[in-house]
This record gives C-alpha cells, structure tokens and sequence, in this order.
C-alpha cells in the first residue's frame, strides 16, 4: 500500500518464469480447483447462516508455506484476496517453524490481522508433509453479527471498530487437533447469536481440515517436488496471462473521480479518484486525490482494497483468470495512509462495500480511457444499498432483523444493453423472495418491480435498477439503511447518458410521503407504514442517436422508457 | 409381447426392444428428424419392426424419452406467450433473483424473459402468507387484460399470484375466466402445476409450461398418429425428468416436466442394470460429442434435485439430478497466448467434427487424439461406415500444438486426453466426494458414445475401483425407458413450526394428495395393487432458509416425536450435526404417486460370445501413457466374446456403437449379462 511495497511488487512482476510443464499444470489446475470446491461446498452446504448458505458471502483458499497464494474458490469478489491478510497475518504473530500439527488460527480484526470487517472470520490452518508445514487452508465467512452497538454489527454511523462489535487477533483456536472450545464459547458469548456462532465456526475449522486431507492425498499421490513445481507454474502461468494484457496498455494513462454522497456521517460528498497506467510491466492503481478517511464505517482497509483492486483487474482484463499470486504480482495499489481507502486505526469499517462500489467505479472509468472500445463498461448501481428492519417478531419470542442487498442497473457495453436489476461489483448476493420474507416476518411487499426510465439512454442502454417497497405490519418497526447514489448518478461512456439516480421514500404516493437520505438510523414505523427504495440505473454506451430504431419502440412498448422521454433521449420517431 | 424403448437425441433415435418371452434385448438407430421428431420414431419403429419380424399387435408398450420441449425453450420456438400476475410484481420475472451470472463477466448476460413486459399483465388481488384473501381479484381488470391479451394474438397464458401455492382461489378463477373467453388459448395456472413457495423459481417454470405447451401438443397428436397408423394397440408413454413415465394427457398439461426426459432414463437404466450387476453404489458416465453428464446412484436409487435450470431458466421439479458439463469427444485442444494447452470449453461437435472425420473440421479435438493412439481404430468406425484418416489427426495435433510446445505428437494427444480426464473427474468429485460419499465405494457405470474410451483412465483419477461398460452403451437411454414406472410428484407448503396441531394438518396434506395421485394413476389406467406412495416432508430449524427432505411412510400414521428424531438425524447426516432442542418448521409435504410397470425381465441377457480367440479382431500398437509408450494390444469383437472369462489389460473391445479402452495393470470380463466389468488395480487409493 505504501510506496515501498510497491516497489517489491515491481521487483516481482519482472520475475517472468516459463512453464516447465504445461500439460501437467492443466490437468494440476483441475486437481486443484477440486480441492477449493470441495472446501467451499463443504462450508456453503454445512454452514447454519443464511448469509454463509443461500447468500454465499464466504471463500476459500490455499496458500503456500511463504504465504502465497496459490488457488481460491471465491464465491463473492470482496474476498477475492482478501484470505491474504489473514494468513499474513497469522505468519507474522506465529512463525511458522513454530506451528504444530494439529492447530488452527482464528481472526476478524481490519488492523490487527489484515480482515476487512469485523462479521468475516477467517480460519487458517497449515498442513505438515514430511515433518515442516508445506501449505494453508484457509477460508473466511460473513456472520451475520458479532456484536457491538447494532444487530449486524454494521452501522454507517459508527466512529471506531469498538463499535463493531469483538475484536479477534490471529489466536490459535485448535491445537493438538482439539478445538478449544473456552475460546469458542468467549467469542460467541460476544454475539447476538452465540449458538450460530459456534455452529458456523466449527464448520469453517471442518471445512479446512477437508481440504488439508485432500492436499494430502495430492502430495502422496503426486509427490511433494511434483506438487511444488506444478504450483510455481500455476502462478507463472498466471502472472505471464496477465502481463500480456497489461503489456497491451503500456505508455496509456487514465484517470476517473467519482463520489460518495457523504461519509457515512453526513457532510460533504466524498471524491473517489483512480489512476491507472502500466510502469516497468507492472499494473499501477493510484488513489491520490481520494478523500480523507471518514468519521462513519464508509472506510476501507488494505485487505479490501486489495480485494476491489484484484476484481476490477480481472473483469476488465481477463475474466477467466485464475485467482492467485502470481495475478497479484503484477499490480501496484498505491493509496496514502489515511485516505478513505487505505484507513487507519480505529476507523470503522464495517460499511465499507458501499467505499469498494465507488472504487470499482473509478478503476472502471479509469479504465474506459485506455481499455479499446469493445472492452469498455459504463457505470452501474456501484453502491450496494442495504436495507434493516426490525421489530419483535410475530409468531415467535425475540426480535427479527430482516437485512436485504438490493441490485441496479448493470453496465452496457457496446456489443449490448446494461443487464437490468443485477448486483454488480464486489457482491452478488441473493434476494429473499416475497414468499419467504412475508412467512417470516410481519412485513408486506406492495411492490418489486423494475424502475422504469432508469437506465441510461445510448446506443446501447444501461440496465434499470430495482423498486421495493415494504409496509410495516407493527408498530414500532425499526428502519436504517446504508446505501449511496442519491447524488451522483452512474455516468454513461462514448456519448451514453447517465442512468437515474437513487431513492428512498417513506409512505411514498401518500400525501405522507417524505424522501430521505441514503443513510438513515433507527426510523421507527408504525403499523401501515412503508418504505421504498429506487435503486439507480446505469449509464448508457455510445450516441444515443445511434441506437436501433426496433429497439427504441420495444423499450416504450415495455414501458422502460415513456414515448416522452424517447423523444428527447432519442430524437422524434422517424 | 414386446415392449419398445425409445429415445430421441439430437444426431439419432435410439431403439431398444425388449422381447417379453425370451428376455432378450435388440438394438436399432435411425437418424433423427429435428424438424419433427416424431417422424424418426414412426420409421425407426416400422423398420424394427420388419427387421425384427414382428407383428404391430405384439407391441405391448411404447415409451420414449423426447427432446421437444427442452429445444423449444433453448432455440426460443415456443409460443407467444403472456403473464397475469399479482399488481406490483410483474417484474419479478425479470429481477429473478437479482444477481448477475457471471461474476467477472459483464457480457455473460441473463437470458431475455420469455414474456417481453408489455405482455406481463398486473390485476389488483392478493392473498395473504397465511392463505386469507386481503384484496379480492379485481374482476374487470381481468376481463380487461383477457381481451388485450387475444387482441395481441398470444397463444398461450400463464397465471401465477403471489401465495398461491397456500390457496389457489384466485388463480383457479382467472384461469377459468381465461379459458371461458379464450378457449383455443394454451392456460398454466402455477397452482395447479406447482404449489410451492418461492414466487421467482414457481413463477419461471409455470411461464416455461406455458410456453412449450402448444407445440409440445403438436408433436404429441402427430406422435399418437404416428403409431396408431402403424397398427400397435398401444398409446406411448413419455418419460419425465424425475425418471418415471406419464401418458400423454398428463404430458400435454405438464410438457415442462419433460424438460430432462433422455439423461433421466439414462440415470434410471444405469442404476437398473448397475443393480442387476451386483452393483448399488455408482457413478453414471455419459460422455457425448459435446458434454458429459454424470450422477450419482446411491443404494440403486438415483438422486433428485429440483434447483436445475433449462436455458438458464430455473425449473423447480424434482428431476434426476445430473451435472452437465461441457467436455466431450468434440472439445478442442488449444493453446493460449500464455503458453498453457487447454481443452474445450468449444467443441466441433458433430458438424464439422473431428478433423480425422473429414467432414470439414480443422481443430484438433479428444476424438482425434483417441484416433491418433490408436485408442480408437485408426482405419474406419461405425463397422466401416465412417472411414477415419489419422494421417489429417497426426499433422493437426503437430502443426497446432506439438510444434509449439515442442512436444511429440503422442505426448500432446496423451496430454489432451489427461487433461479431458481431469476436467471429467472434477465433476465426478462434485457429485460425490463433495457431498460425502466415498468413491472408492463405487462403480463409475461408462456409456454414451465416448464414455467408455474416458472410463478407466477417469476412474484411475478418481479413484473408482471399478468400471462397467454396459451391452450397446450408446443406447442406454432407450434401455432405461422399458425399465421405467409411471410417477408422478405433487407437493403442498404450509410453513409452521413443527406442533402437534401443525403435523394432523400435515396427515390431511398426504391424504389429500393421495387422493390427488389415485385420481391420477386411474387415469393412468394402473390397477390399484401395482400403486405406491411416497411421501416426504421438507424442514428445517427455525431461522434456517433451506430444506432438509424426510421420508414419511405411505399409509400409516407417524408421531410428531418420530418425525422430529428423524429429521435431526437427517440433518446430521447431509451436515454433521443437529441442534436439539431448537424449534423445527415444516416447509413442502411432497407425494410421488408411483404405478408399477410389469417388467418380467430385469436381467437383459446376453447372447453367449464363443472363445476369447474367436473374438480377437487384430491387434494394434496403442499408446497409453509415457511410460508404457505404444504397445501391442488385442482389439476384441464385444459380440463374439465369452462370458465370464478373466483377461487382462490391455486390450481394446470393439463394438458398433462405442469403443472400450481397457489399459495395462487391469483386469476385466463379461458379466452374465454381457456387461464388461473392469477392475482398475490400484484403483483405490
């Protein structure tokens, strides 16, 4: 992150090594990615969260003894590299020569053990061959709390990670092959659903321990040198991929703000900026002229930057690479220490997806000015707006929290329209289906529907982003959002327009009705009630003259676009 | 009696015949005729029946496993089509689940919706989670959208409400209104086709029933036509994605339940003739020109999913539950500007094919590599129907990727075929060491054209002990037909915690879909002791948003107390634990009601082959690996070969319509019933 790693990073990237066996590595590739599968579809399939199960927000990964990454099975991109914090974490406070077989490290922390917010656990755990520790399994899983001052855990308005709720630094929590389970007990004590907690940890301690065995049958099967060098032409292989791209950008330059509409604590929009330019072969993101680190949880750590970063790079360069160190190499994150990107402790950071969006945003638009026209995206619904309700809960004791993410407008492109009402960027997660949220919860859907109007006209139109509207069926029901957009919409490319911006109502078509900001704490609805939520379209692709006749009369058939606003987007029918 | 198996492919319909009488079993294929499908079935059956001297009045039954409806959602020919749905959510077909396909790749799109918006009408009604009506159906408005909807000269409507898997009323009303004013329009009520929650995955596959519906009943009149003109005292059956059979009232209102018609009876007839075999824990290997389906066979009974998709639409009905992956004989061996050899994901499929096949294809596949070590017959196949020129297979795999590497041409075909095998064993895994069984407890069961080419090789990389290639594997689908019931699924969702109240009602949900199911199978003309019922709650813990499947007996009452014991169990067994002590919520009752087909052969039989020598056709120098190079192997004629005889690899075992490769350190023979079963030494590891 800071300017001297950045210059290891150069050193790295001019380590080009050949492919000693390129058939063997194919098939190698195989036999690793059915070992990440097999430790990921262990840990979705026996995970007890909803947000680890159906919502998928978990990854995993192996490493190499130096801590390298060697392959990931990464089901949500904000954990895409993010596994490598954690295990640089665990390296630094147990060096390895003093492991043992049989243990396993836990952590959380964004400062102290490289996480990149508090409810993403991480669990490392070596694998011994022939006496001395050869490699890690890892993998990392949102829970769904971990205390501190909300449900969630998450607040926009939270000013330190004490907020947040339990702090772990890298602690063993298995040795000698037995977890300690006093150790178990005092963290899920620290959360609103201990029993859950322990559930899923176990899971994810199981999950390693799977993918240990089958690195072990790999190693006896294949033999421990044979391993070794298919693994140093996996990464080579990986990193000469990727150096080919970014050898076709050399002597390129681009630049892109963007903005937060406030920190998280209101005040002044917060600028986004990326640069992006090709040094000595390697990939350079710059953040300078990003703003400062926020007094809300809208701040980013290193891990997640990384994260946002190593996703852009390959949905713009090379969707299919794999990912593993020898990608990384190749790229440059440069952000100053105390930039909304690169925080510092104690700043929260538990909203900092809403941050990585915007990021992604910039990387993107950064991109458009030295990608060819064919590879280039406009912008999407780069926010990640997070709804919360809360109340006691009808059929049962206690209290519900019913959490969604909502989808946007994708971007276009100029082979085709903007997919519509999609996550983009570093999430993909699921909705909950009306069926299921109005069995669940006293809660009623009025509506789920595209926002018409939304997507951004040109050549090839954005997507449309995504109406929910939600009535409380009780009192004293608790509402809070995080979400972005109301201000800045997403840009179009090549002459496109932007999208819509976002929205948030209460009582919306009542003569009721109030908007309010992104960000809203603890609004208490009674009984009737509703919120609503737009969520923004993005931009367009190319002149809006330009684009085809049929399709300009199938989007007003559909009623996406009013015959009105054709004629001014589109010029009068012909 | 005879009793004949069907099974209509993309490149050719496949027959089986079963002679009722002898046991004996006999194969036929003609090429397929996509334009209409039924065609090939009418010739194919009127050329067995010349060539097997069979009179059209000794057909017993007719079962065929049919593409129809799947194609005419994968080319989108299905019919102009258009949603009634609750006000407010038209979109939902659009939003699905709001995420992206692909998570790095912008132009891995979502596919179009089948009903474009301006034809997915919203009227004002709405019924509540627990089944009450909180708006009753704005009947005007319905009348309304019913005249634009035949004004816009749409063919087929689906209706699908919020809730209304809890209670149909609405959805019952409007689609009676449709039908009163529309008669010639195709209806799917989503309660009457799939009363389940979760509005997205119901609403998908009720528009996808729609859609397919007209045309799906074309082909079935002109199917019916077909073989009432050839004299066969029978009406066909048509096997369904859950493996069982339905007759073709039940098609026409539910063709989307054929969406998985083939592969399923593949998955059926393997799991049959596994068992006969001796054999309950398999894998199913199907290997085609462009992909390979494999599943799973746990205790001769094969596994169900309902979470697949067709065309990338969900379809939420229990379907045998195969992983398609796209590695077949056509995939292509290529390099990337990075240096590394990759196979598939393209294929030259049939056309242009390999390049040895010379009907235009320039792109070295598996087929070829196959050819070039003499794995398969380097002179002709098809018994010399299709000639082959390895020479064109050896200067393409070496001007495109053995010069480049700087590699033996041998050494690169290996190389594709390693890596095909990798590619095919990572799915093997994913069936099953991924949901924790242990491989080196099953038979990897090979057919399809190129599955046993793969098998032992796979098999070696997954650590299978064991291979079968089953009698004429090309055909095994057609087989698995004449080994079908008729089933049929019906289910119901009341989600409650799991109280005493709660589970009588459950006994009245059975009782009624028991009812459902006997109305049925009477209509199935299936005598009442040849019935079975199977019954199976959906639960799972309070908080959790996924189901785990009990099985409830048929017919006899269950305590609550039970129930919940066996659910923990059943928890603990699909994820290593259980919570005690936690409140448990049921979800969906499901019934099959099943109708017992008479098979009085299981056990195909085999004609019995002469001697091992008698068999031997050649032998050929065929190269397995590295370190063995190429060696002299015996290329035996199936047909002729002896029963129950040990050999050991290598060898080669010929037969029309595939080809087995047995390589050194193995052992293998023919089953009484004309199986080869090959033991891979080493093989568990």
């Amino acid at each position: 992150m800071t300017g001297s790693q950045g210059t290891a990073n150069r050193n790295n990237a001019t380590q080009n090594s050949r492919i000693a066996d390129p058939i063997g590595m194919e098939v190698f590739t195989n036999r690793l990615l059915t070992i990440t599968e097999e430790m990921g579809n262990t840990l979705i399939r026996s995970s007890f969260s909803t947000n680890i199960k159906e919502r998928r927000d978990c990854s995993v990964g192996l490493f190499d003894r130096a801590g390298r990454l060697v392959a990931q099975a990464s089901h949500i991109p904000i954990h895409l590299g993010s596994l490598r914090g954690s295990v640089r974490a665990v390296l630094e406070r147990f060096p390895v020569e003093t492991m043992n077989p049989g243990e396993a490290y836990i952590s959380n922390d964004p400062y102290l053990a490289g996480g990149t917010h508090m409810p993403d656990i991480s669990i490392v755990t070596p694998m011994f061959a022939d006496g001395e520790v050869r490699f890690f399994a890892a993998n990392i899983a949102h829970h769904s709390d971990v205390g501190g001052s909300v449900p969630g855990s998450i607040s926009a308005g939270a000013r330190t990670v004490f907020e947040e709720g339990i702090r772990i630094p890298p602690l063993k929590v298995m040795k000698g092959g037995a977890i300690d389970e006093e150790m178990l007990y005092f963290i899920a004590q620290n959360t609103r659903e201990p029993e859950e907690r322990i559930l899923d940890l176990k899971v994810q301690i199981a999950t390693n321990q799977r993918g240990i065995q089958a690195l072990d049958d790999l190693v006896r099967r294949m033999g421990l040198d044979a391993v070794t060098q298919a693994i140093e032409d996996v990464l080579s292989y990986t990193a000469i991929r990727l150096q080919r791209r970014i050898a076709e950008l050399e002597g390129k330059r681009g630049s892109f703000t963007c903005h937060l509409d406030d920190d998280g604590s209101g005040g002044d929009p917060v600028p986004i900026k990326a640069t992006v330019w090709v040094e000595n072969g390697t990939l350079v993101v710059d953040f300078d002229g990003t703003g400062p680190q926020a007094r809300g949880a809208l701040n980013v750590t290193t891990s997640a930057l990384e994260a946002t970063v190593f996703y852009a790079t390959r949905a713009l360069l090379d969707p299919r690479l794999m990912p593993n160190e020898g990608m990384m190499r190749s790229i440059d994150i440069r952000a100053d220490k105390g930039l909304i990107v690169n925080a510092q402790f104690p700043a929260a950071v538990g909203a900092r997806s809403i941050t990585c969006q915007k990021a992604a945003r910039a990387i993107f638009g950064a991109f458009r000015e030295i990608l060819s026209e064919d590879k280039a995206l406009s912008s999407g619904n780069d926010d990640l707006p997070t709804i919360v309700f809360s109340a006691r809960h009808a059929r049962r004791e206690g209290t519900y929290v019913y959490l969604e993410t909502l989808g946007g407008g994708g971007p276009a492109s100029s082979q085709m329209d903007g997919m519509s009402a999609i996550h983009v960027h570093v999430t993909n997660t699921s909705n909950l289906p009306v069926e299921a949220l109005e069995n669940e919860y006293p809660l009623s859907v009025d509506e789920y529907a595209l926002v018409e109007g939304s997507g951004g006209a040109g050549r090839h139109r954005g997507g449309l982003g995504i109406a929910r509207q939600i009535s409380a069926l009780s009192d004293g029901t608790i509402f809070s959002a995080r979400s972005d957009g109301h201000k800045f919409a997403a840009s179009g490319v090549a002459g496109g327009k932007d999208g819509a911006t976002a929205r948030l109502y209460r009582n919306h078509g009542t003569d009721r009705e109030e908007s309010l900001n992104s960000k809203v704490t603890h609004l208490v609805l009674t009984t009737g009630e509703s919120i609503r939520i737009e969520t923004p379209g993005a931009g367009g692709f190319g002149d809006p003259a330009e684009r085809d006749r049929e399709a300009i009369e199938r989007d007003i058939r559909d009623g996406l676009i009013t015959a009105e606003a054709a004629a001014v987007d589109y010029g009068p029918r012909g | 009696m005879y009793r004949i198996g069907v099974d209509v492919g993309g490149t050719f319909t496949d027959f089986t015949v079963l002679d009722q009488r002898s046991g004996e079993v006999s194969f036929h294929k003609v090429s397929s005729t996509p334009s209409d499908p039924s065609e090939a079935i009418r010739v194919g059956i009127s050329q067995l029946l010349d060539q097997f001297d069979i009179a059209p009045n000794e057909v017993g039954f007719v079962g065929h496993g049919t593409t129809v409806a799947t194609n005419l959602i994968i080319e989108r020919k299905g019919v102009p089509t258009a949603l009634i749905t609750t006000k407010g959510f038209r979109d939902v077909l659009e939003i699905g689940r709001q995420t992206r396909p692909n998570l790095y790749d912008y132009r891995d799109v979502k596919p179009a919706p089948l009903v474009p918006r301006a034809l997915r009408f919203e009227v004002e009604e709405r019924i509540g989670a627990d089944g009450a009506v909180k708006r009753p159906v704005a009947l005007d408005q319905v009348d309304a959208v019913i005249e634009r909807i035949k004004a816009a000269g749409v063919k087929a409507v689906a209706i699908c409400f919020l809730h209304a898997y809890r209670n149909p009323e609405h959805e019952t009303l409007v689609r009676d209104r449709v039908r009163a004013a529309a008669p010639d329009i195709y209806v799917t009520a989503s309660s009457d086709l799939l009363p389940e929650f979760r509005e997205f995955e119901r609403l998908s596959t009720t528009v996808l029933n729609a859609y397919a519906g007209p045309r799906m009943q074309t082909y079935l009149d002109r199917l019916s036509n077909g073989v009432r003109e050839l004299g066969m005292p029978v009406t066909p059956y048509t096997i369904h994605s859950n493996g069982g059979l339905m007759s073709i009232p039940t098609v026409r209102q539910y063709p989307v339940r054929t969406c998985l018609s083939g592969p399923a009876a593949g998955v059926v007839g393997g799991a049959m003739v596994a068992r006969e075999a001796g054999f309950g824990e398999v894998i199913t290997f199907d290997v085609g020109g462009t992909s390979t389906d494999v599943s799973l066979i746990a205790g001769s009974r094969p596994q169900f999913t309902s979470s697949r998709t067709v065309a990338d639409y969900p379809v939420k009905i229990p379907m045998v539950d195969i992983h398609v992956i796209g590695a077949g004989g056509g995939s292509i061996a290529w390099l990337d500007d990075a240096g590394a050899m990759k196979v598939g994901p393209f294929s030259a499929g049939a056309v242009p094919g390999p390049v040895a096949y010379g009907r235009g294809g320039t792109l070295p596949t598996a087929t070829d590599a196959n050819i070039v070590l003499h794995r398969l017959n380097p002179k002709t196949l098809l018994r010399g129907k299709l000639p082959v020129d390895e020479a064109a297979a050896r200067r393409v795999i070496e001007d495109k990727l053995a010069i480049p590497l700087g590699l033996s041409v041998e050494e690169v075909a290996s190389g594709i075929l390693r890596i095909a095998n990798a590619n095919m064993g990572r799915a093997i895994r994913s069936v099953s060491t991924e949901r924790g069984f242990d491989l080196s407890k099953f038979a990897l069961m090979a057919f399809g054209g190129a599955g046993p080419l793969h098998a032992c090789e796979v098999a070696a990389e997954c650590g299978v002990p064991t291979v079968i290639v089953p009698r004429e594997p090309g055909t095994m689908c057609a087989r698995g037909i004449l080994l079908s019931d008729v089933s049929l699924d019906f289910v119901r969702t009341r989600i409650a915690a799991a109280s005493a109240e709660v589970w009588d009602s459950v006994g009245g949900f059975f009782e009624d879909m028991r009812a459902e199911g006997d109305g049925w199978l009477d209509g199935e003309k299936v005598a009442p002791e040849m019935r079975r019922f199977q019954q199976q709650v959906d639960a799972r813990y309070e908080g959790q948003n996924f189901e785990v499947s009990v099985e409830v007996p048929a017919g006899e009452a269950m305590a609550l107390e039970t129930f919940l014991e066996r659910f923990a169990a059943a928890h603990k067994t699909e994820y290593g634990y259980d919570i005690p002590g936690r409140t448990v919520e049921i979800v969906n009752c499901r019934t099959k009601a099943v109708g017992l087909v008479a098979k009085p052969y299981d056990d195909f039989r085999a004609p019995s082959g002469s001697t091992l020598e008698g068999s031997l056709i050649e032998h050929r120098t065929v190269w397995f690996n590295a370190d063995t190079g190429r060696i002299d192997t015996p290329v035996y004629e199936r047909g002729k070969m002896p029963l129950e005889t040990m050999v050991s690899g290598p060898a080669i075992v010929e037969e029309m319509s595939s080809t087995t490769v047995i390589p050194p350190d193995t052992r293998f023979q023919l089953d009484r019933n004309g199986n080869i079963i090959i033991s891979i030494v080493g093989g568990k590891q």
